[in-house]
């Protein structure tokens, strides 16, 4: 499958954190997600490619087109979701949509007024006025109204209740239907559970793994039981290990040998979170 | 390009527009007829000083607010555009309040003096050189601290601009004498002058920006 | 068609689903020619990923179970339906030699291994 982004080797020095040598790609027609716990770098890295921090090092391809050469190209290809939302708040709805809807060469004004309907937003309202979920919405429609082929969201669930992170979800499950692609990064891996493809874990700056997320979860086991059943070497086969008066959980990457050698444990699927924290250790 | 991205700055200082239009048209009236009789030059000039930078300083501030030039650069917007955008809502202040002016001077009852060409060219490189120091002080050093600087340049003026004007005065002659153009061609010159500075003054700024995280 | 994806036990997941998909077109449940759902469509439904589905469909095309036509999507095939149910009887035969060779090391004799297949049809009759 070709890929819609690939960076490498991107290198950025920002006071304390640094990003080392981050590369990894997005697989067309794929929801991506960013994992990471908080200061891992994943802002960092997405307003790396947005262009809106300079790298020190390292250089980013969009559909086999280096986006340094093809700025304008890029910007108007992709949409963009940011955490804070970014917004003038004094500037309503409909405002707001005319400064942004004039800098692309295709946006789509039928498409974002029938989001703005789906999502029940008012034209005339003001910005600030609108409450954190209805802001993600607003953010949503101005970007996916002009075609773009690649999403790119910064932690659009965080501060969300629940409901409306589901909700997100399933916009997003929608709007990959014709084969176009997210990257979106979260803290909260709960929700990429349900809809991401691929998954890329990053720590200090700097990638720990990028998997499809069914072979994650496939190839991980959760392991409960008896504390009789660990030895120094049955210890061994766990990324993390718990240990209570009443048992033990942990995480193992070798299903088959965790099998053979502990007979009356319980082996269960892990969510995308135990697989987290197992390779960060946290 | 350009258009959508100076509409927005117009609609971020919304809020002050009538009291702009009204400030406007009533400031030269008033220092005219008020205070320093008959001096048109210095009546508009002041007022249009005044309010181009509270105009210019409302935008900063809540661009500073809400980072919404962040926003803005993930869009096709290119930096530079944002920054020449900011220039040209500098101008259409300028070009406003010397509209306002003009309407005043035919439509109101009061009489005050029309502007020649030389007392736009006076107040356009004034203005010119003023924002095209602040522009790129503020993209370098970002809004917070440029208003500091501001704020001292403020505070300092009552004490010095009583002698520049006087300096200015007594040289007026002179300068007028030394370079004898009429006065409609020195207005052209100082205007030249102006644009001048502001093509220097846009070119460092986007220099500055370009190579700003934001 | 029903899928049902096992969190419990082992295969992979996308095993689990391409075994499902054979299933249903070998016991006549998908007929032939009929429309599969997109990967997309599937894999939303299923809370799996794309690439689980593709591959599902992928691997599901080279045993000649499904054909895919660009742009309009992937169907049941035709012309190898036969086959496909001849392939199935082949790994009856497989696996039933295996069974019988295991049998034979066991010492277990013809009758015995009668009366076995004997039972598994009664339980499944109950």
């Amino acid at each position: 499958m070709k890929p819609v982004l690939e960076v490498s080797g991107l290198k950025k020095h920002l006071g304390d954190f640094q990003l080392e040598d981050m590369s990894f790609s997005l697989p067309e027609g794929c929801i991506t997600g960013f994992i990471g716990v908080n200061g891992a770098g994943k802002t960092t890295t997405i307003k790396l490619i947005l262009g809106l921090l300079l790298p020190d090092a390292g250089n980013i391809k969009f559909f086999d087109k280096e986006i340094r050469n093809n700025e304008r190209e890029f910007k108007n290809r992709i949409g963009i979701v940011l955490d804070e939302g970014y917004f003038y708040e004094e500037l309503t709805l409909l405002e707001m949509k005319n400064v942004m809807a004039a800098a692309y060469s295709n946006w789509d004004n039928n498409k974002f007024n029938y989001n703005m309907e789906r999502f029940g937003l008012q034209l005339n309202q003001k910005i600030g006025t609108l409450s954190k979920g209805m802001r993600m919405k607003y953010a949503i429609a101005l970007a996916i109204s002009h075609n773009a082929d690649l999403l790119i969201m910064d932690e659009p669930t965080s501060g969300l209740d629940p409901q409306i992170r589901t909700e997100l979800m399933d916009i997003l499950l929608d709007y990959v239907k014709d084969g176009k692609s997210v990257f979106l990064s979260s803290h909260i891996t709960s929700d990429l559970d349900k809809v991401a493809d691929m998954l890329i874990l990053i720590d200090n700056g700097r990638v720990v793994f990028r998997e499809e997320k069914d072979n994650l979860l496939d190839q991980h086991g959760l392991v409960k039981g008896d504390k009789k059943e660990l030895n120094d070497r049955t210890r061994s086969l766990f990324l993390t290990l718990h240990e209570s008066e009443y048992g033990f959980s942990g995480l193992t990457k070798e299903k088959a040998i965790v099998r053979q050698q502990m007979k009356n444990v319980l082996l269960e699927r892990p969510s995308i979170e135990d697989i987290m924290l197992g390779y960060i250790g946290r | 390009m350009l258009i959508p991205l100076l509409k927005k700055d117009f609609l971020l200082a919304k809020k002050y527009w009538v009291i702009m239009m009204i400030a406007a048209i009533v400031f030269p009236v008033f220092i005219q007829t008020k205070l320093i009789l008959g001096e048109v030059f210095l009546s508009f000039f002041l007022s249009t000083l005044y309010i181009v930078f509270l105009l210019f300083s409302t935008v900063s501030m809540v661009e500073e607010k809400y980072r919404g030039a962040a926003l803005l650069c993930t869009t096709p917007y290119t930096r530079k555009a944002l920054v020449k955008s900011k220039y040209l809502f500098i101008i259409s202040i300028f070009v406003g309040c010397y509209i306002f002016y003009t309407l005043t001077v035919l439509l109101s009852p009061i009489k005050i003096g029309m502007l020649d060409l030389y007392d736009i060219g006076r107040t356009f490189l004034i203005i010119t050189a003023v924002f095209g120091i602040a522009i790129p002080v503020q993209y370098r050093f970002g809004y917070e601290k440029t208003r500091y600087i501001f704020f001292f340049f403020i505070f300092v003026t009552p004490f010095i601009l009583p002698n520049i004007m006087k300096l200015l005065q007594n040289n007026e002659s002179t300068v007028r004498d030394l370079i004898s153009f009429p006065g409609p061609i020195l207005g052209l010159l100082l205007v030249g002058a102006a644009l001048v500075i502001g093509g220097i003054s846009l070119n460092l700024s986007i220099q500055i920006y370009s190579k700003k995280d934001l | 068609m029903k899928i049902i994806i096992s969190n419990a036990s082992d295969p992979p997941i996308y095993q689990q689903i391409k075994n499902q998909i054979k299933d249903a077109i070998l016991q006549g449940e998908l007929k032939e020619g009929e429309l599969l759902p997109s990967i997309r469509a599937l894999a939303n439904d299923l809370k799996v990923s794309v690439l689980t589905t593709r591959r599902v469909y992928d691997e599901l095309e080279s045993e000649g179970f499904i054909t895919t036509k660009a742009g309009k999507g992937s169907f049941v095939a035709k012309e190898n339906f036969e086959l496909l149910l001849e392939s199935k009887r082949r790994m009856v035969e497989v696996k039933l030699t295996e069974a019988w060779e295991t049998a034979r090391l066991l010492g277990i004799r013809k009758s015995e291994l009668y009366a076995m297949m004997d039972l598994l049809f009664e339980e499944e009759e109950e």
